[in-house]
């Protein structure tokens, strides 16, 4: 999935807080040895890597340019340095390709940890939570963020190792040949430092400047293509096309931006390199002058310069990944930080299995997501065992957070809800859930069979999903598929309408054989065919159970043992059709509002 | 969406008989490179102008380890000497700006005008087009292969030039000192050639491999957090953990392989520059020990190789964009080379009419990729007037709507606008005259006031005014902080299923056209508002025609007539009161009114 630029790049983390470090630590501290291992093979490239212009230093002063030994023995001598440097090379190759493998096996397993225990976490998290947080920026955590950090953990590390050792390395070795000279090239860390920092300053700011221009493109497109159909019949055309053109000039005057930053920062550690090639020319070769330095030190000294730009070069370009990858580590240990508010019942607390008759109370239930604003008060309402009741009201009556508050994705802010005199806050989360079974308006869909897609994690029993398809009448919906159970759906297979979504999400409810079903009927109108058997499906499922429903059918509804009316948070009716369509009541208020209408509902919800 | 990636094999290229050549593809770049050829002659000046002042740098160095070594080197010959390497140095600095700002910004320019001359001619496409092409593959199309087109026309062609002239160059002095030692120290340059080829091959498949894994981490992590409800109605917790695990594994294990080829072929050219090194240490050295070259000679000599390793290197990875760059260029070749398939013919101008007429004579349909028609031999005369159409999911309702305004090709004689068969008319001139509302609102991120206003964005404010109060907008409109300025979309307001459905209907009432075409785009207004709509609909309905597509019989029953579809046939037609006598129309009926 492509993320097109979307991600919060406001802020940058703080390359030197310590609790961040210790707890990226702690991650890594299941991989000492692995680490360790990444240690040695960066020290030992790192050697060998400077060893090389050594040796050759050391052929040429000790046989090239010596005239005191002859020509075989030069030569002979010479032979035995080329072996040395060959053995160097080989060393060099094979360590570098397991430092690779190495460091990638260490920093995909920690991310791999990572992720798993964000992933998890997430999923802990009550709902209150989510409701603050767009589905998008979580994924950015799992997915960006680990990145990011992955990013660090890969090319930083390398380079930190490797290049930090080779630029301390390389410094020692110059030091060892002179000092003085030594101590003048030492000028250019600072101002390599300095050149980076200010340069990748500007840089991040050119990149974030291009990437939100992007995403704009990149959203205008996806919407332009998504209603194609409708400029092409409404003649918009031209004026999308000038839209987009205009996107796409401010796209190009923010590209050439990053191409002066560029053009201006990236020829500057050439230029000092041949800077200190200059230096070492006039000051060491005075030095030669002045027989303090031998000619292959100046060499050596010219080789060594070159080694020595590069690793100050990549460290530079490593530090705003460092920025970025503890900017992303930030916002997920904030993330895993966040507790569920709600106090939680480990099953082993209880000690016995749960066997529920299915009789529910709400007891003086008063609820509201945000302080001040109260959705549900003071519901008091009993469902006996066995019995059906209708929930009905308009939009923001509350119907759909008392059922919210049955399964417990929130608790009440007063009063209880209880299930066969328990309150639902000591019964395990798992024990309750799988007692009360929702069928809900949308529906989470696996690409895999349908059959899969009812099981899900409960144990496979052929026998027990044909007599729940056969006692509900649901054969004919999963005869009308074309490979019936085995119909692979969800993404890039086939896709359910919505009406045999609401069918699939009624076997999945009932395959788990709950004392307590909940069903949110669709508000948009399902296929007749859909809509004829999830009656009969109702009728089946219904039989036995204690069942709530938030009814937009009259077909529904009056199949109730009981209709509850909300308006505003408060039940304020309550009766069978009947009862209720003799007096002066809302609800006769309700029906009669839509018995011109069609299709039944007793409120439509989506006009507001 | 899942975008296809990158660089895998064209999907779309087989079906088109023969690809396109490499002619053909790079006169889809000419006219850039033509109209900017002074720019790219001075960018290339500029880059050729610092590699061979960059050359010159070792031969400073060279006289000066020459001088030092024969003791007639001076200190102000020395001072001299550095003073040169800096003076090159700052216009090797100077150039190298000059280069990238003109040669990179050409790329830059190149991949604006494939992107505008990209989206222009996608929205001239009709459905066809559209369902070989899904959303998710056009938008992969413009963010990946326009990159990797500009990749290959920016720092690839840089590259390329660059590794070319350094190459060169640095054998041409290497050549100058000895041949023979030069050959010697290039002995195992192929190797790298051939193996970075190879590798990066791999690598490039193996990372697509990981790219898609990775969508799907990211798609399966976005899916259960979307519908999280769930997950935790059904205590699908751990199950959903242990799923996202084994995808995060497999994710892991394909980035170790790709590691492993990476591994491979980062050290790859130090390994060659080394062994290169290696036998110039040893050849070289003899033949200074020989007296054949200098000492200073050797040493520049060095300097030389190491400027090789790196044109070497970038071969590969030139070879390697330039390949990515022309199946990416080739993509959108295949893109641009589509046509629209509904008129091929000549066409003429749309006849003027005071009422407007559409008929279906035998009309039939078929999807290019369905085996089964949607439409079978349907006869059906439009207008003037209110026509009434239901049927059940799949009938053919809204394939019908799409032939209608010229989304598909129909074959000659079954359709006739004002008399006239469309295939001869100008698909731009039909759908002028029809506004439609289709069964999904589309709005766009813009102002209220200008979503309203996309069929006629010459519109005054009244007028929109006018045609959000008949869509019974209105009064929602207002109550947002903006009134019709108000932006819609993720960063401004949300509207309902609802408030969409009417600012689309606003929007066609607004184009005031002689044909409306409201495909069962009324279903999310709740009732009271649907018959102050509907009484919108009909007060603009004086000497038009109106095809209205619902499920409701409180609609339908102020159609003059109403066609009720069934598998892409009609199955009765008549005023409402003659359709009670049809099963489906009357439990339809029934079924809503049932109640009370």
């Amino acid at each position: 999935m492509h993320n097109f630029g979307y991600s919060e790049e406001g802020r940058v983390g703080s390359v030197g807080d310590a609790r961040i470090w210790r707890r990226i630590l702690g991650y890594c501290r299941g991989h000492l040895v692995g680490l360790a291992g990444a240690v040695v093979l960066s020290l030992v490239v790192t050697v060998a890597a400077l060893g090389l212009p050594r040796l050759m230093q050391l052929g040429i002063d000790h046989y090239i340019v010596i005239d005191t030994l002859s020509g075989a023995e030069r030569i002979a001598g010479l032979g035995r340095v080329a072996v040395q440097y060959g053995f160097l090379v080989g060393v060099i190759f094979l360590a570098t390709f397991w430092q690779v493998v190495v460091l990638e096996w260490l920093g995909q397993s920690i991310m791999q940890r990572l992720r798993q225990d964000l992933f998890a976490h997430l999923l802990t998290l009550d709902l209150r939570y989510f409701h603050n947080q767009p589905a998008g920026r979580l994924v950015t955590r799992l997915t960006n963020d680990i990145q990011n950090m992955h990013e660090m953990f890969t090319s930083v590390m390398v380079t930190l190792f490797n290049d930090g050792l080779k630029l301390a390395g390389i410094f020692w070795f110059l030091f060892l040949m002179n000092g003085r000279l030594a101590l003048v090239m030492a000028v250019f860390i600072p101002l390599a430092v300095l050149v980076t920092l200010v340069f990748s300053r500007f840089a991040r700011e050119q990149f974030r400047a291009i990437r939100s221009q992007m995403a704009k493109i990149n959203s205008f497109l996806a919407e332009s293509l998504a209603g194609v159909g409708v400029i092409q019949s409404f003649g918009g055309q031209e004026r999308s096309s000038q839209t987009h053109s205009g996107l796409t000039q401010e796209y190009l005057r923010r590209s050439f931006g990053q191409i002066k930053v560029f053009g201006a920062f990236m020829p500057l550690t050439e230029l000092m390199s041949s800077a200190a090639i200059a230096l070492i020319i006039w000051y060491g070769g005075g030095e030669v002058i002045r027989r303090h330095l031998t000619i292959g030190e100046l060499a050596a000294f010219l080789s060594y310069m070159r080694l020595f730009f590069q690793p100050l070069r990549e460290l530079s370009q490593k530090y705003s990944i460092v920025q970025s990858a503890m900017a992303s580590a930030e916002r997920i240990f904030q993330t895993l930080d966040t507790h569920s508010a709600m106090t939680v019942v480990e099953p082993e607390q209880t000690g016995r299995q749960m066997t529920t008759a299915g009789a529910i109370e709400f007891r003086g239930v008063c609820f509201g997501y945000e302080p001040g604003h109260l959705i549900l008060r003071e519901i008091d309402l009993a469902v006996a065992p066995g019995e059906t009741v209708a929930l009905v009201g308009s939009t923001g009556a509350g119907k759909s957070t008392l059922i919210s508050l049955l399964v417990r994705f929130y608790d009440p802010l007063a009063g209880t809800v209880s299930i066969d005199g328990q309150d639902v806050r000591q019964i395990p989360l798992k024990i309750l859930r799988q007692r009360v079974g929702i069928i809900m308006q949308d529906i989470f869909i696996m690409p895999d069979t349908v059959r899969a897609n009812i099981i899900l994690d409960q144990h496979q029993d052929e026998d027990r999903l044909a007599g729940i398809l056969q006692q509900t009448g649901l054969q004919a919906f999963i005869g009308r598929l074309p490979q019936g159970l085995d119909t692979r759906i969800g993404e890039g297979a086939l896709n359910l309408s919505l009406g045999e979504k609401q069918l699939l999400s009624f076997v999945r409810a009932l395959y788990r054989d709950p004392a307590i079903l909940v069903l949110d009927e669709a508000t948009a109108s399902i296929d007749t065919e859909s809509e004829n058997m999830l009656e009969q499906a109702i009728e089946a499922g219904f039989h036995g159970r204690a069942s709530l429903v938030i009814a937009h059918r009259l077909s529904t509804i009056r199949r109730a043992d009981r209709i509850v009316v909300m308006d505003q948070g408060r039940i304020v009716e309550q009766g069978t059709h009947e009862e209720l369509m003799g007096r002066e009541s809302l609800y006769r208020g309700l029906v009669r509002l839509d018995t011109p209408g069609e299709n039944g509902n007793i409120c439509r919800e989506a006009a507001v | 969406m899942t975008a296809s990636p990158a660089g895998t094999e064209p999907r779309h290229a087989s079906g088109d008989g023969q690809e396109a050549t490499l002619g053909s593809l790079l006169r889809l770049l000419r006219p850039v490179f033509r109209s900017h050829w002074l720019r790219l002659a001075c960018g290339f000046l500029a880059l050729i102008a610092v590699d061979l002042l960059q050359l010159i740098i070792p031969r400073f160095v060279k006289s000066a380890v020459d001088g030092l070594s024969s003791g007639t080197a001076t200190s102000s010959m020395l001072l001299t000497l550095s003073l040169y390497v800096l003076v090159v140095a700052v216009l090797v600095a100077v150039l190298r700006f000059v280069w990238r700002y003109l040669i990179i910004g050409f790329s830059r320019i190149l991949e604006k005008k494939l992107r505008d001359r990209l989206f222009d001619h996608i929205l001239r496409m009709d459905q066809p087009f559209f369902e070989r092409w899904t959303i998710g593959d056009l938008m992969a199309h413009a963010s990946n292969d326009l990159a990797t087109v500009q990749m290959a026309c920016g720092m690839g062609l840089v590259a390329a030039v660059d590794a070319l002239v350094m190459s060169s160059a640095a054998l041409g002095f290497m050549l100058a000192i000895n041949v023979k030692l030069t050959l010697i120290a290039l002995l195992p340059m192929p190797i790298l050639i051939v193996c970075t080829r190879i590798l990066s091959g791999r690598l490039h498949y193996r990372f697509n491999l990981v790219q898609e894994q990775f969508s799907s981490l990211t798609e399966f992590a976005r899916a259960n957090l979307v519908s999280i409800r769930l997950i935790k109605a059904y205590t699908l917790e751990r199950f959903q953990e242990g799923r996202f695990q084994a995808l995060g594994e497999a994710y892991v294990q394909s980035n170790l392989k790709v590691a492993a080829i990476q591994g491979l072929l980062f050290p790859l050219a130090t390994l060659v520059g080394n062994v290169g090194m290696l036998l110039l240490l040893y050849y070289g050295g003899a033949l200074v020990i020989d007296g054949q070259i200098t000492i200073g000679s050797f040493v520049a000599f060095v300097s030389y190789l190491y400027m090789l390793i790196w044109p070497m290197m970038a071969v590969g990875w030139v070879a390697n964009l330039a390949q990515r760059g022309i199946t990416s260029l080739r993509r959108v070749h295949l893109l641009l080379e589509q046509q629209p398939v509904v008129s091929t013919g000549p066409t003429q101008e749309v006849p003027r009419a005071a009422t407007t007429t559409y008929a279906c004579r035998q009309l039939s349909f078929t999807y290019p990729a369905a085996v089964r028609p949607a439409l079978t031999r349907l006869n059906l005369e439009i207008g003037p007037g209110l026509v009434g159409m239901a049927g059940r999911t799949g009938s053919g309702k809204s394939t019908l709507c799409k032939l209608l305004l010229r989304m598909y090709p129909v074959a000659d004689g079954m359709l006739y606008f004002r008399g006239m068969d469309v295939n001869r008319l100008s698909q731009t001139g039909i759908r002028q005259c029809i506004a439609y509302v289709g069964q999904e609102p589309v709005v766009f991120a813009d102002t209220i006031a200008a979503n309203i206003a996309l069929g006629r964005p010459e519109a005054t404010l009244a007028e929109i005014e006018t045609a959000a109060r008949a869509a019974a907008i209105d009064a929602d409109i207002l109550g947002f902080a903006d009134g019709y300025q108000s932006i819609i979309g993720e960063r401004g307001v949300k509207l309902s299923g609802g408030q969409r459905q009417r600012l689309a209907l606003a929007r066609a009432l607004l184009c005031d056209r002689p044909l409306l075409i409201i495909d069962d785009a009324l279903s999310a207004i709740d009732v009271e508002t649907e018959q102050q709509v509907l009484q919108g609909i009909l007060a603009t309905l004086q000497g038009k025609s109106v095809l209205l597509i619902s499920h409701r019989v409180n609609i339908l029953r102020h159609a003059d007539r109403i066609v009720l579809l069934d598998e892409g046939r009609i199955v009765d037609e008549g005023r409402h009161e003659d359709l009670l006598g049809n099963l489906f129309y009357r439990v339809m009926a029934e079924k809503q009114q049932n109640h009370a």
